[in-house]
């Protein structure tokens, strides 16, 4: 019993605060790429990943990806991007979607890492702030 | 039972100090074993990291990155054999170096879970991987929580003494879980433990508080703040009291500012009189409330100057004397009464030199008040001369059964038969001469020895009517009806023989001021055993006529000093007649004593005086037959 308590503790403590971490770098991101917009509208692939983006403030879920303004993909699965801004979450679908992606956010031993593709911000003349210029990496 | 308190006060300390000890070290036990594990796991990591090392020695001997990025096989080789390492515990093996822009990126990497590609971005803890590279020195990053812990060990490789790479080990254990699960416990046992004897010991504080508080003011007087009986009782206990002299006070009249003033006036009275007192003494000095207006005071003894004491005392009269006292808008003066006594080492016990010091006061107060008796003999100022049988000569008497009456006839003067007789208290010393009440009776006026004697009087006199049936009159004061403690033992003695009751006369004497309600009230309830009241010495001192408006009175007896010159002043006549007629009006049976010749006995029949009482008709006689 104590066993499960304490497992059930750990689990809902590790996660919580994996996902505190994820909407801090989420809610930078968002202000990072769209410093102008009041509401970021979001599309996520994942729905068990939706209620953080849901939870977040000024961010709002669109269930279509024509309404969105950027796409959060944590599948590799082919979709119709339609020139909008793609964000891969995991390491796996960022090496996939690196052509497309304009940045990546994914897991590696416990770690939290966070990578920004120069060309893709380029092409979207997406400007970072300062303090995520260390994140941008000149893949080719 | 002290000395049992402190041990048991000592022992509760000492072992909630023991606890906190144990308690301590048990955590320092936790933080060793801890930093021990820390120590274990480092050096087993290092001892990987130099097998890596090696490894990566063995193949490469010129620049690393350049190798590495041209030569895919050799990583997928170097991170086959680093990937032997990787156990449960040792979950990462793999090795970053930092490029030009300072950022971390994979040249190895022998994990099998995520794990990283060749020369791409590795978000560390920058500041400690770069110690690595400043200092070419191992670095180790603890992540400890409740659940286990998490231990990244860095270690530099160096080509040509330049850091090329850090190779790094992510180590985790559950070690420190299972130390926590045991530790626990044990920490918590002794926790409530603490809490527990803390609790106790807590409480025998506030219970040593408590009674502390308790005691104190179970000793002081709460509205003088004095020391009280209580604290008298066990006081003299403990001191040598041959260092103290003692003085007993009184409030002079104290009881008029009760009955004009009220009693809160004389409550300020107490609390101003002891705040005075307390004023002119020293802190070895113990002022006492022995009881109403009556206090102690033990004035510690000065070698240089033997007559300190009476200083003190003289100064404090003095003060009071001068003082005034102002409640609400009177002023009011008073002054105090002081039987001081010096010459302790006459006493065997500490009762005996109160004895004493309230026989002096009694003196003082008998003396005309205001002053201080400090001898037995002496006068002056402050001072009174004190010639008579002392309190415990009195008493002693009294348990030796040395008390007894002589008795005088009072006739009915018209037929000449003996109509009672007054007794007369007589003491007899130890050389068996007789001893007159002037000798004792003053002396013990206000104790409880004078209660004593009248209890003693009241059963000679009972047991006389009893054997021989005749009426007897014994002498009271008017304030020892108003005295509930002789009052209580005077009806208790009446009902006691309440068949014989009807044959005693009280003769009351000191027409004072008093409660006449009270007086009224008790003399009835004494006249409902048939007990006949007689009011002496009429028509001298204080004599007043209203006490018939309000007393029940049966006879009057007409002062002696009016009755012997009778003949001689006209004055004395027209007053005795006066009287006789004003009693015959109100039915007052009427006594004329000190008839001490024929003529004296003449006139007085002439004025129609039923009774008579003198030497000339009988003397006092020691038994009636």
């Amino acid at each position: 019993m104590k066993r499960f308590v304490l497992l059930t503790m750990f689990v809902v403590s590790s996660f919580s605060s994996q996902i505190n971490v994820e909407k801090k770098i989420y809610k930078m991101i968002f202000s990072a790429l769209f410093p102008s917009n009041s509401v970021v509208k979001v599309w996520s692939d994942e729905p068990s990943k939706t209620f953080i983006f849901a939870s977040m403030k000024k961010v709002k879920l669109v269930k279509s990806q024509n309404n969105a303004d950027i796409l959060m993909l944590y599948h590799n699965e082919e979709i119709d991007t339609n020139n909008k801004i793609v964000f891969a979450n995991g390491y796996l679908v960022f090496q996939r979607k690196k052509g497309k992606a304009v940045g990546g956010f994914y897991w590696q031993k416990g770690r939290p890492n966070l990578i920004f593709v120069k060309k893709i911000l380029q092409k979207k003349g997406i400007v970072l702030p300062d303090n995520l210029k260390k994140y941008i990496e000149d893949i080719k | 039972m002290k000395r049992f308190n402190i041990i048991y006060f000592a022992f509760i300390f000492l072992l909630l100090v023991s606890i906190i000890y144990l308690y301590i070290n048990i955590g320092q036990f936790e933080e060793k074993t801890k930093d021990n594990i820390k120590k274990v796991i480092f050096n087993n990591t290092s001892y990987f990291i130099e097998n890596i090392s090696s490894i990566i020695k063995n193949d490469i001997n010129e620049d690393l990155y350049t190798t590495l990025k041209k030569n895919h096989k050799l990583r997928n080789k170097l991170e086959k054999q680093m990937e032997t390492i990787v156990t449960p515990s040792f979950k990462y093996v793999y090795m970053l170096y930092r490029d030009n822009n300072g950022r971390y990126r994979y040249l190895l990497d022998g994990s099998k879970d995520d794990k990283g590609v060749f020369d791409t971005k590795f978000d560390v803890n920058k500041d400690e991987w770069d110690k690595v590279y400043d200092t070419k020195k191992p670095n180790v990053i603890y992540q400890d929580d409740i659940f286990g812990l998490w231990v990244t060990t860095l270690s530099p490789y160096i080509m040509n003494g330049k850091v090329v790479g850090i190779i790094a080990i992510d180590f985790s254990t559950t070690l420190f879980k299972y130390m926590t699960e045991i530790i626990s416990p044990l920490k918590e046992i002794f926790l409530y433990i603490f809490v527990s004897v803390l609790f106790l010991f807590s409480v025998i504080i506030y219970q040593v508080i408590a009674q502390i508080r308790a005691k104190k003011d179970s000793i002081i007087d709460p509205l003088t703040h004095t020391y009280n009986r209580i604290f008298l009782r066990d006081f003299v206990t403990k001191i040598d009291f041959y260092n103290y002299d003692i003085a007993m006070f009184d409030l002079d009249y104290f009881k008029k500012i009760n009955d004009n003033y009220g009693h809160k006036a004389g409550d300020y009275i107490l609390e101003t009189f002891s705040s005075i007192v307390k004023k002119n003494i020293r802190d070895k000095d113990i002022f006492i409330r022995f009881g109403g207006e009556e206090f102690l005071l033990f004035v510690y003894k000065k070698k240089k100057n033997r007559s300190y004491a009476k200083e003190t005392i003289v100064r404090i009269r003095k003060s009071i004397e001068d003082y005034k006292f102002k409640y609400e808008s009177f002023d009011i003066r008073l002054t105090v009464s002081v039987g001081l006594v010096v010459e302790i080492q006459k006493y065997k016990n500490i009762q005996e030199i109160i004895k004493k010091a309230d026989e002096r006061l009694y003196k003082a107060k008998h003396s005309g008040r205001n002053r201080v008796v400090d001898s037995d003999n002496t006068i002056n100022n402050d001072t009174i001369m004190v010639n008579k049988l002392s309190i415990s000569q009195i008493k002693q008497a009294i348990d030796e059964d040395r008390i007894l009456c002589q008795f005088q006839p009072i006739y009915r003067l018209k037929s000449s038969e003996i109509k009672y007789y007054e007794a007369l208290v007589r003491l007899c010393d130890k050389s068996n001469n007789l001893v007159y009440p002037g000798s004792f009776l003053d002396s013990i006026e206000g104790t409880n020895i004078y209660r004593d004697m009248t209890k003693k009087i009241l059963a000679i006199v009972f047991k006389k009517i009893a054997n021989q049936g005749v009426n007897i009159s014994i002498n009271l004061n008017l304030s020892d009806i108003i005295d509930s403690s002789i009052y209580e033992m005077l009806i208790k003695e009446i009902r006691n023989n309440q068949d014989i009751s009807k044959f005693l006369t009280i003769e009351l004497l000191e027409y004072e001021d008093l409660d006449n309600n009270l007086l009224q009230y008790r003399l009835s309830e004494i006249k409902q055993y048939g007990v006949m009241i007689s009011l002496d010495d009429f028509g001298s001192g204080y004599s007043n006529f209203s006490v018939f408006e309000s007393l029940p009175i049966d006879i009057l007896k007409i002062d002696g000093s009016l009755i012997k010159n009778i003949d001689k002043s006209e004055v004395s006549f027209r007053i005795v007649e006066a009287i006789v007629l004003f009693a015959h009006n109100l039915n007052i049976k009427v006594v004329g004593e000190f008839i001490h010749n024929e003529e004296i006995l003449k006139i007085v029949k002439s004025l129609n005086i039923q009774y008579g009482q003198g030497f000339y008709l009988g003397k006092p006689i020691d038994d009636i037959f």
